[in-house]
């Protein structure tokens, strides 16, 4: 039998909105660890992570291997110059990363000892943006034939860079299961009509509900992280010094993508509709607007999915610049994203993505 | 307390809510009637803060609901229609998530879940995801979720919907109970012999306007209208019928058997007697008379042909 009980009634006022908050996260985010939508994600980030990781190799392209006795193309410096050490001809490695112990060179078939680095020696230089494994001749050998054996890997950037171009996707997966229908499923679904009558406002319930989606999405693009990370350490021997600045632009443009989900699905009524309006806007709409901007030359950097590509770009030293590109009658510009006005357009795309997502649920009316 | 004042929703060119004043006075029990389109369930929906209002106010303790929902919402619970619930969580995970967002500590959550699922007999699918509940454990689940803060102020809106014979006399028996705990309750409902059995006043509202609102007893005077079963002692023919339907203040004759007749008569109850005797004046020896239908039916069909 129910008493009502003054003293009871007394004790549970009514929480503060910040009170509020993590418990909506909470029970909000139960729903993606319950469902379907989480696993399926984390499978989808291990079969094409897997296919990326596996296909190169089966092809031919592997990560690592030994090159054998490999002809060295030499080039005469012109003779000593007058310098303290002179270099009589240089001779470079066609790879990005080697292992230098196991350099041998190889002069008329015969091994060719640096005698200390007396003779030749290996050092990297830079030939504008890239840095190449170059041997030094201390003695005239543009006579001869030099070959070399070296372990060759690939660079943690090339070996990243090859994975991040399915980032984007992902986060855009992301915020189609765990955003779009978040807001318009309380209507369609009627579960407005459990949890609107309660004593909390719409804003909070609207907050509550994007920070379980973006932890959902979180977790998705933190394992993918991981993953790649992992693979980069065992194939590439290390990790690219940009790839935390890389997450960090994940993270933002997964704050974006969700705000602009959460947007799409407070203006919409059917769940379908958003879902199909979300996913589309990303993969398709805006990307479509991106690639036009190469012909016209007008650089879109307002762009949330042309600001996305910062999370590729920052892993590529030197950052790389626009680059106009004639073909004929036709000129393409391969605009690449301020890497600073990246993180303010995306950060701009949450916030205003956001407030007007709670706008647009705050009047939205639970009428049907 | 609940009170409405001036409560005006339009949808477009259409008034679902025209003006309405209406006033629910702290542990009363009041029905709120009208048909299909009346607008009950508008006004209950911007009473639970699921729609705006257009103009007008909409207070509960004191508190208006439109502009802040949070506060006039603290001691109120709720059953709108058949609410859906979310399908990954069980009916103690339900109760945890809304007890948490009202205010209840831990230990009152606990308690009052038991207490709740207990009264609206969910006991044994406490630890079950609700996805696949029927509508009518549902529906129980929802009145329990209204109950579980101990509100001040109920509203349910049609709560036996969805039930089975027993679940809505069960839901009944559950309303009476709180009804004398002297919860505040406003309820809509179709069904007026529910309003008739478990309130102590109704609201009649149509076209968004209230018609009446008075005490249930009193509401059964107001209609003039009544159905009286006339059971005689051998067949009543039809020469007999004819004569009683041209009476004074009989509206129509219908005929139930050889030996029952249904009249439909407008006048007082105190003119019952007359009638009475004009029949068994007629030759009809009447071995029953009786009145049929509830007052409350008669009342509302009575007001609603008048309003429409």
């Amino acid at each position: 039998m129910i008493m009502v009980s003054e003293e009871l009634k007394a004790q549970h006022k009514v929480p503060s909105d910040l009170e509020q908050l993590p418990v909506i996260w909470r029970y909000e985010l139960l729903r993606y660890l319950r469902s379907w939508r989480l696993y399926a994600s984390v499978v989808i980030v291990v079969v094409v992570m897997a296919l990326l990781y596996l296909l190169p190799p089966l092809i031919g392209e592997g990560y690592s291997g030994t090159d054998t006795e490999t002809s060295l193309w030499v080039t005469p410096t012109g003779g000593p110059p007058d310098s303290p050490v002179p270099v009589y001809a240089v001779g470079m490695i066609n790879r990005s990363q080697i292992d230098t112990g196991s350099l041998v060179l190889y002069r008329d078939g015969a091994e060719y000892a640096s005698a200390g680095g007396t003779v030749w020696f290996l050092t990297e230089v830079e030939y504008g943006s890239a840095t190449v494994y170059t041997i030094m001749f201390l003695e005239d050998v543009t006579d001869s034939e030099i070959a070399a054996t070296y372990d060759w890997y690939i660079s943690p950037e090339s070996f990243e860079t090859l994975f991040l171009n399915f980032a984007s996707f992902l986060i855009i997966i992301c915020a189609t299961f765990f955003g779009a229908d978040a807001i318009v499923g309380e209507f369609q679904n009627r579960t407005g009509y459990l949890i609107f009558p309660n004593p909390m406002r719409r804003s909070v319930l609207f907050a509550g509900k994007f920070m379980a989606s973006v932890t959902a999405g979180l977790m998705v693009v933190v394992f993918f992280y991981a993953v790649l990370a992992g693979l980069s350490l065992v194939s590439a021997r290390g990790l690219d010094d940009d790839l935390l600045l890389s997450f960090l632009y994940a993270v933002e443009f997964l704050l974006a993508a969700m705000a602009v989900a959460y947007l799409v699905s407070s203006l919409l009524k059917g769940t379908t509709g958003a879902t199909v309006l979300t996913f589309f806007l990303f993969i398709m709409i805006l990307p479509i607007l991106d690639s036009v901007s190469m012909f016209s030359g007008v650089k879109l950097e307002g762009s949330v999915t042309f600001s996305a590509g910062a999370m590729i770009y920052v892993l590529t030293d030197p950052y790389p610049g626009d680059e106009v590109q004639d073909y004929g009658a036709c000129r393409m510009t391969m605009f690449y994203p301020d890497p600073a006005l990246a993180h303010v357009v995306m950060l701009g795309y949450a916030v205003v993505a956001t407030a007007l997502g709670i706008w647009l649920f705050n009047r939205k009316q639970l009428a049907g | 307390m609940i009170e409405l004042q001036k409560l005006t929703k339009s949808f477009g060119p259409i008034k679902a809510v025209d003006g309405l004043d209406l006033k629910v006075s702290r542990g009363a029990t009041v029905g709120f009637l009208g048909p299909n389109g009346a607008g009950k369930t508008t006004t209950i929906k911007i009473l639970t803060h699921l729609i705006g209002a257009t103009d007008g106010r909409a207070l509960l303790n004191g508190v208006d609901v439109v502009s802040d929902p949070k506060a006039a919402l603290a001691h109120v619970g709720a059953v709108v229609e058949t609410p859906e619930f979310y399908p990954y969580l069980t009916p103690l995970e339900t109760l945890a998530y809304l007890g948490r967002v009202r205010g209840m500590h831990h230990e009152d959550i606990v308690r009052r879940s038991d207490e709740v699922l207990h009264q609206v007999k969910m006991e044994q699918w406490r630890t079950t995801r609700i996805g696949k509940f029927s509508k009518g454990m549902k529906q129980r689940l929802a009145i329990g979720q209204a109950l579980l803060h101990e509100p001040d102020i109920l509203i349910f809106d049609e709560p036996t919907s969805g039930l089975d014979p027993r679940g809505m006399v069960e839901v009944r028996e559950i309303i009476k109970q709180l009804k004398k705990e002297h919860y505040t309750i406003f309820m809509s409902s179709h069904l007026l012999g529910e309003v008739q059995e478990t309130c102590d006043r109704a609201a009649l509202i149509d076209h968004g306007k209230l018609l009446v609102y008075d005490d249930i007893e009193n509401l059964g005077k107001l209609t003039k209208v009544s159905k009286l079963e006339i059971v005689g002692s051998s067949p009543i023919g039809d020469p007999l019928a004819e004569g009683i339907s041209r009476m004074p203040s009989v509206v129509r004759v219908d005929r139930a058997n050889g030996q029952t007749l249904v009249v439909t008569y407008e006048g007082s109850v105190e003119s019952r007697g007359d009638l009475l005797r004009a029949i068994q004046a007629l030759g009809v020896n009447v071995v029953s008379f009786s009145p049929v239908g509830l007052p409350l039916e008669m009342m509302y069909m009575d007001l609603v042909k008048e309003s429409r």
